[in-house]
């Protein structure tokens, strides 16, 4: 009663007319379409944002090749090195046609944008349907004009919505590319690779939606989608590793993409494995919705569990308990790659050996030859892997106090410093043991590879790649005390900023400054040369103190929510 | 030794262009259990959130038992409990994992009297976060505070959520709070939970703290409630010093006194009253007082000047 008194005067009520029976239908609808609606608007900001950047990336490729590789003869050398390599193939996907400006650009920025794809869609479909229902938010939709299953329905409408803005502003900016004169995509091709680019965001849409059916939680549901794309990954590279085992392109979403091979030999075929898991998926999300109770998961939840608070002394230990499974997720997936690259290192060394893929794999940084070469750059997507853990810790520091939860832990006899501390301290022991393992597994897989590579020489390449992740880390916590809300979009920009640059780098003779943008550009591509700890130490430093001044700030502001 | 447990002296937090909190000198006494009102936006959670230490004031300064809230925030938190009225906790986490957690980073958590609130309010404490209701979530939040036995109790809409029996209990485990001579800040929208447990009471508007004082106090200024029934006609004691609000309903006058009842009664004594009530305000009609009854559609609200008179 106080606050309807104290939000002053009522206003007046409109006089009730007749209605006609088309406002009635319309206000139906439009009530009976609320959560498509919603999601839609949602979902078509991020894809219409995310298409930018895909169409951003294929202009790129297309204009930097037309600048470095101008000659026919530069041309050819670079399809020759490229062409039949497969450690090239399982790093990069296969390459076709590289003495044109397409096969190059296909080549580029397929594989790369089909996980920044999958993983855009994974993370918006949990976002959107389990993350709407943990915050409580399905609850009031549910009591509209709607069903679980419609509700379903119409989310998935929705997502198909941001779905339709990522393809339609990638396959505006690739057509608009392709028009240039001389990079002549034509409009079917063009928009069919645009099709290319967004099939595997379509594909983990559907997985983000049907593990938000099965999941208690956001975090869970995402998890299991990651699993998912991880394993796709996985097969794709052992697909294209040149060992006999090419039909595995079959088996994964990311082999459909690769089949599809736009620009070059455009086929539609494996669009069609696409359409039927999305369909299947979408179903499959539709009827879980149906027999769950709002709130919780297909799988069960145990509702109760033992009390286990070994751990649960203090906010280091809470940290530890509460990323335990990202964690062991992500050292899962690590521990996966290093093992596979390790294992594939001595063929595909061969490979590189006697040719002349040096080149482009020194401008990644990978000088040297054969094994050592090709683990350069092996390490360096473990790197970038890194760096994600490293954006996932102070992610989930940030989620800590935009959730509320932290306010719990400041009430009591604790120090902004020392929460901050608990939380730097465990993810600075992730990531240093994360990037010794990198290292020790990557020896186990070329040991059993007889690869021939010391023990020791991986290891310390294990240990530089941690310097990257401890800047990403540093400037997150920068960010996080400093402009708190654009946290996750600046570590996860810095990272995807400096595998943008460095990937450009390694096919093109691009400006040192611009190279110097980029964090991997930094790290020496051990083993393939000796680490090289002063800029690894001068990258720990700045990173440390960005962390310093965000400690700082952190302890002199607001806390600050969602 | 202080006897001060909360002062703030011309405490002030500005968002952008919205003055959340203007310029508030608040004292409570040690062992003092105080209420602390205001509509939706009043303040209320920014001067909680100024005391805590999360917030940090545009202006103006604050202490609990002496510390100073943004430099010594450790040590003062050594001595408070909170209760917000949001409990967004750790999902994964069980119940009893979570007291567990916030009793080991308070420290000084008597293990006996937890477990005596977990079973005085009925609390399964085996189940995850994310199984309970918002109110057994809420309960996990009152049994952390109150186990602590801290010497202040910074309460931020502590039952929402919470069936009248857990009220109950509630209300319960704040006397024996008292008793104990433990500080109680009580920020409520339940004006009888505020009327039964507290001393003072502080009524904020707009950031601003419109009045501070006891019950009897509060009364004092506020006014009379009356209710006269007649065996003829009802004579028209609108013109009467004092009297406001009048409101006839058959051979029923209502109306509001202020100030001495004096010359109504002399009128009604002439008048052939039947019967007589006369009520002292509750703290509902207080705060209604202070901010605008509730209108009907083509009902002018309450004007502002009449309201910043009390104030």
């Amino acid at each position: 009663m106080a606050d309807l008194a104290a939000s002053g005067p009522v206003p007046p009520v409109r006089s009730a007319g007749p209605v006609s029976a088309s406002t009635v239908a319309a206000s139906t609808f439009a009530a009976s379409t609320v959560v498509a609606r919603l999601t839609a608007k949602k979902a078509a900001r991020s894809g219409a944002l995310w298409g930018y950047f895909f169409g951003v990336c294929v202009a790129s490729s297309a204009l930097t090749y037309l600048s470095s590789y101008k000659t026919a003869a530069a041309r050819e050398k670079l399809a020759a090195n490229f062409g039949a390599n497969t450690a090239v193939a399982a790093l990069f996907g296969p390459a076709h046609e590289l003495q044109t400006v397409a096969g190059f650009t296909a080549f580029k920025v397929l594989g790369f944008l089909s996980i920044v794809g999958a993983v855009w869609g994974l993370l918006a479909a949990t976002r959107l349907l389990r993350g709407e229902e943990d915050a409580g938010r399905w609850e009031l939709v549910l009591c509209g004009q709607t069903t679980r299953r419609g509700a379903a329905a119409q989310a998935l409408l929705g997502l198909g919505s941001g779905l339709v803005a990522l393809f339609i502003v990638t396959a505006l900016v690739t057509v608009l590319t392709g028009r240039l004169s001389k990079v002549h995509f034509g409009i079917g091709g063009s928009v069919f690779f645009a099709l290319a680019l967004v099939c595997s965001a379509a594909v983990f849409l559907a997985v983000g939606a049907l593990t938000s059916q099965l999941a208690a939680t956001r975090r869970q549901a995402a998890a299991y989608a990651a699993y998912v794309l991880g394993a796709c990954y996985a097969l794709r590279m052992v697909a294209d590793s040149g060992i006999g085992l090419d039909g595995l392109r079959w088996a994964t979403p990311l082999g459909w993409v690769e089949l599809l091979q736009p620009l070059t030999a455009p086929d539609w075929v494996p669009l069609l494995p696409s359409a039927v898991l999305v369909a299947a998926l979408a179903l499959g999300t539709v009827q879980l919705a149906g027999p769950r109770d709002v709130g919780t998961s297909t799988f069960p939840d145990h509702p109760t569990a033992p009390g286990r608070t070994r751990l649960l002394n203090g906010p280091a230990g809470l940290a530890g308990r509460l990323m335990r499974p990202s964690v062991a997720a992500w050292a899962v997936a690590l521990a996966a790659t290093a093992l596979i690259f390790g294992r594939i290192a001595k063929p595909a060394g061969a490979a590189i050996s006697g040719s002349s893929i040096g080149t482009v794999l020194s401008r990644l940084g990978a000088h040297g030859v054969g094994v050592r070469a090709y683990l350069g750059v092996a390490f360096l997507i473990m790197a970038i892997m890194l760096g994600f853990v490293a954006a996932n810790q102070v992610t989930a520091a940030r989620g800590e106090e935009a959730s509320g939860r932290l306010e719990h832990l400041l009430v009591l006899p604790l120090s902004r410093w020392s929460w901050l501390r608990g939380r730097v301290l465990e993810a600075v022991t992730v990531l240093v043991v994360g990037g010794l393992g990198v290292g020790a597994f990557t020896w186990l897989g070329a040991a059993s590879g007889h690869a021939g590579l010391p023990f020791a020489t991986l290891v310390n390449a294990g240990l530089n790649i941690v310097p990257p992740a401890l800047f990403v880390l540093g400037t997150g916590i920068f960010v996080s005390g400093t402009w708190p809300r654009a946290t996750s979009v600046a570590v996860y920009g810095v990272i995807s900023w400096s595998v943008l640059v460095t990937v450009i780098g390694g096919f093109a003779d691009n400006s040192h400054w611009l190279l110097d943008t980029s964090l991997f550009h930094q790290m020496a591509a051990a083993p393939a040369s000796a680490p090289n700890w002063a800029s690894g130490g001068i990258m720990v430093a700045i990173g440390a103190v960005a962390a310093i001044v965000g400690g700082f700030t952190f302890q002199h502001r607001d806390l600050v929510g969602e | 030794m202080a006897t001060t447990a909360v002062r703030t002296e011309h405490l002030t937090k500005r968002y952008g262009a919205v003055d959340a909190l203007k310029d508030l000198n608040l004292e409570i006494a040690k062992g003092e259990v105080v209420g602390y009102l205001g509509p939706n936006g009043a303040g209320k959670t920014t001067t909680v959130r100024l005391l805590l230490g999360l917030a940090r004031p545009t202006a103006g300064r604050a202490q609990i038992f002496g510390l100073d809230c943004q430099r010594q925030p450790v040590a003062v938190h050594e001595r408070l409990a909170y209760v917000p009225g949001e409990a967004s906790l750790w999902p994964s986490l069980t119940g009893a994992e979570t007291l567990h957690l916030l009793g080991r980073v308070h420290g000084g958590v008597d293990t006996a009297y937890r477990d005596d609130l977990i079973m005085r309010f009925d609390l399964d404490p085996s189940m995850k976060v994310r199984a309970y209701s918002r109110g057994n979530r809420q309960k996990i939040l009152v049994i952390a505070a109150l186990m602590s036995r801290a010497d202040l109790l910074v309460l931020d809409e502590p039952t929402s959520g919470l069936d009248p029996l857990m009220e109950q209990e509630f209300r319960g485990c704040i006397d024996e709070a008292r008793e104990r001579g433990q500080t109680v800040l009580l920020s409520s929208h339940i004006l009888s939970e505020v009327e039964a447990l507290c001393d003072r009471v502080a009524i904020l508007r707009e950031g601003v703290l419109v009045e501070m004082g006891t019950m009897v106090e509060l009364r004092h200024l506020s006014a009379l409630s009356v209710e006269a029934t007649f065996d003829g006609p009802v004579p028209d004691i609108s013109g009467i010093e004092g009297v406001s609000a009048v409101e006839t309903i058959g051979r029923v006058v209502r109306c509001q006194v202020r100030g001495t009842i004096e010359p109504l009664l002399r009128v009604l004594a002439t008048s052939g009253v039947n019967q007589l009530i006369s009520r002292e305000p509750s703290l509902e009609e207080l705060f209604l007082e202070h901010y605008g009854r509730p209108t009907a559609p083509d009902e002018p609200t309450a004007p502002n000047e009449e309201v910043a008179k009390v104030g």
